[in-house]
C-alpha cells in the first residue's frame, strides 16, 4: 500500500527531477554569517537577541 | 559492576530530494540576504539546466535565472537590489514577511517568529540585527528545519509544514508576485520566478504529507 510520505517522496522526486545537481552547487555559496545559529550557539549565550532597533519596533506594537 | 552506554549520534544522509529542497531554500536565502556577487553570478551561470521533465515552470524558471546570471554584471545587481529593497523611504518591494502576513500588533508575525525560534532553538547569528521576518532569514530557517545542523538532525515534515504555512506559503508568495510586477525588477524578476516555482512544489508537497 502507498502511504503519504511515498506519495510525498515520490512527487518531490518528479518534480524536482534534475534540480539536486543543479542548485547544488550554487547553494553552498551561502553568505558566511548569513542566517541563523542553533541551539548550540544560543546556549553560550551568543545566540538570539533582541537589538535595540527591534526594541524599538516592539515598542510600536504595543497596544 | 556498571557500565554506561556512550551516546551514539547517528546522522542518515539527506535523501536527494531533501537535499534539493535545502539547496533551494539555501539559495533563495543568499540571494535575498544581499545582491549577488561575482560569485554567486558565475556559478549560477555555469549551473546545469533543469530538465523540463520535472516541474516545467521550474525548469523555464532555473534557465532564466541562470541566462540572466551569465549577463548581470555584479554593481548592477547591487544597484538592482538597493533599489527594490533597500530605498529610501518605502521600498518598492518590502523584503519582509509581515508587509504581507501582517497581523494585529499583538500577533505580529515578528512576535509569533520569536516563539518559533524559540521553540526550534534558532537565533540569528551575532552581529546580524535583521528583523525576524526578512524573508532571507526565513528561507535560512527552512533549510536548517529540512537539513539539519551541526548537532541537530532535521526537523519532523509537521514541524517544516506548519513553519512554512505560517510565514511563507502566502508571504513569500506574494512577496515574489510583488518582484515580479515591479517596474524596477530585472534580474530580481527571474530570482521572484524560481522562487514562485520552488513554492509551488513545496505547497503542493506538503498537501500531500
Amino acid at each position: 500500500m502507498k502511504t503519504k510520505s511515498t506519495s510525498r517522496r515520490n512527487f518531490l522526486i518528479a518534480a524536482g527531477a534534475g534540480s539536486a545537481g543543479a542548485v547544488a552547487a550554487v547553494a553552498t555559496l551561502r553568505k558566511p554569517g548569513a542566517g541563523t545559529k542553533t541551539a548550540a550557539g544560543a546556549a553560550k549565550g551568543d545566540g538570539y537577541h533582541v537589538s535595540e532597533h527591534i526594541q524599538k519596533y516592539y515598542k510600536t506594537t504595543e497596544v | 559492576m556498571s557500565a554506561t552506554a556512550a551516546r551514539i549520534e547517528v546522522h542518515r544522509p539527506l535523501p536527494p530530494e531533501e537535499a534539493a529542497r535545502a539547496d533551494f531554500y539555501a539559495l533563495l536565502g543568499r540571494l535575498l540576504y544581499a545582491p549577488a556577487d561575482g560569485t554567486l553570478l558565475a556559478a549560477l551561470a555555469a549551473a546545469d539546466p533543469i530538465p523540463p521533465s520535472g516541474d516545467p515552470a521550474l525548469a523555464r524558471a532555473w534557465e532564466g535565472l541562470t541566462r540572466a546570471s551569465s549577463a548581470m554584471d555584479i554593481d548592477a545587481a547591487a544597484e538592482e537590489y538597493e533599489l527594490l529593497f533597500c530605498a529610501m523611504g518605502k521600498a518598492p518591494v518590502s523584503i519582509y514577511a509581515g508587509h504581507y502576513i501582517g497581523s494585529p500588533a499583538a500577533d505580529h508575525p515578528r512576535v509569533r517568529l520569536q516563539g518559533e525560534f524559540a521553540a526550534f532553538g534558532l537565533g540569528p547569528r551575532q552581529g546580524h540585527n535583521e528583523p525576524e521576518d526578512h524573508f532571507a532569514g526565513l528561507f535560512e530557517v527552512m533549510r536548517v528545519l529540512v537539513a539539519g545542523a551541526p548537532g541537530r538532525g532535521s526537523a519532523p515534515i509537521a514541524d517544516q509544514k506548519r513553519f512554512f504555512e505560517g510565514f511563507l506559503a502566502e508571504g513569500a508568495r506574494d512577496f515574489f508576485a510583488a518582484v515580479t510586477k515591479a517596474g524596477q525588477a530585472n534580474y530580481y524578476r527571474r530570482v521572484a520566478e524560481v522562487g514562485l516555482a520552488f513554492l509551488a512544489i513545496e505547497a503542493e508537497s506538503f498537501e500531500l504529507d
